[in-house]
């Protein structure tokens, strides 16, 4: 099984079959992300669309010293930021639940999503570090670069928006009734 | 991996994200239009432009020398006819001439310099026969 770099370099030399394959392995993680930013469907939709005609034009420049879902990673966020439409939040119409894609797509459950809580309570930057470091497993330099940001504020950042977190999950109900039970 | 990032992972994998066939169809159309930005390389410059410079490099030097040369004096960079037809030709002295009447400066100076090195010399050798005819005064007395 090639690698994705391996990958790269083939679509390089002209195969668009390798670009396919890096389509096929990266497009739900892709989109799974890009739902938990955008304002709807059809907007994460739009968003990994443009994530991959930006890969595929500019593949010549990635640099195979990143992995490549760093790269890619990269391209989704400035997506995902273009995508946005701040005037919604400017505005004092406030977004019913059935709006919201991520609450959407998230089988119900008693509990809260954690990352619908943290969509809540932390800015988009931390949301993504935090996505990246804990669903993609990147390390903090790759995140830095992902997200254009120096290794230190990765760092601090990614402490306060675990701190964050865990300060709201431990006040939730049930995080109370199952210390409660515990005894 | 701890209790929170494992919630992190499996909230995460919960969430039902997946692209359906038209989206990827969509996607795959998209790219079909598109061509990829080769990687542009700094192309080097030509090699008669390397020349162009090289030679207004070279030529400028020789300007820059020719101009300091022109500003010294007593240095003449003038043909030595331009000189000659703007004095009387009685007033040039001959090259003997010149030889007989300017003293050899060069020689004098270089006597005056080295005269004290010479007499310099002459201490140190005689302070080394000294030394020496010590030494074998030493050398008897010892055998």
């Amino acid at each position: 099984m090639l690698t994705d770099e391996q990958l790269v370099e083939a679509t390089l030399d002209g195969s668009d079959a390798a670009f396919s394959e890096l389509v096929e392995r990266y497009q739900d993680r892709l989109l799974r992300f890009l739902m938990t930013r955008a304002a709807s469907r059809a907007d994460a939709e739009d968003a990994i669309q443009d994530t991959f005609i930006s890969a595929y034009r500019y593949l010549a420049s990635f640099d195979s010293r990143w992995r490549f879902s760093t790269w890619i990673y990269r391209i989704a966020i400035r997506n995902a930021a273009r995508q946005r439409r701040p005037e919604w939040h400017d505005s004092d119409v406030e977004l019913v639940d059935e709006a919201d894609p991520l609450s959407a797509c998230i089988a119900h459950s008693e509990r809260e999503n954690v990352w619908v809580a943290a969509k809540r309570l932390l800015n988009n930057d931390a949301y993504d570090a935090m996505w990246l470091r804990y669903v993609e497993d990147l390390s903090v330099k790759e995140i830095s670069s992902a997200l254009d940001k120096s290794p230190s504020w990765t760092k601090v950042t990614l402490m306060r928006g675990r701190r964050r977190l865990s300060t709201e999950l431990a006040a939730t109900p049930e995080s109370a009734a199952r210390r409660e039970s515990y005894g | 991996m701890d209790d929170f990032e494992k919630r992190l992972k499996r909230d995460a994998d919960a969430i039902e994200a997946e692209v359906t066939p038209q989206l990827r169809a969509r996607i795959d159309a998209s790219l079909q239009g598109i061509e990829p930005v080769r990687q542009v390389h700094k192309a080097s410059p030509p090699v008669n432009l390397w020349w162009a410079s090289s030679l207004t490099g070279l030529a400028a030097a020789v300007l820059v020398i020719v101009l300091i040369n022109w500003n010294q004096p007593g240095v003449n960079v003038t043909p030595d006819e331009t000189i000659a037809d703007s004095r009387p030709k009685a007033e040039l002295p001959t090259v003997p001439e010149v030889a007989a009447n300017e003293p050899p400066m060069l020689d004098i100076r270089t006597a005056d310099f080295t005269s004290p090195l010479e007499q310099e010399l002459q201490n140190l050798q005689s302070d080394i026969e000294k030394a020496r005819e010590s030494v074998r005064k030493d050398l008897d007395f010892t055998f």
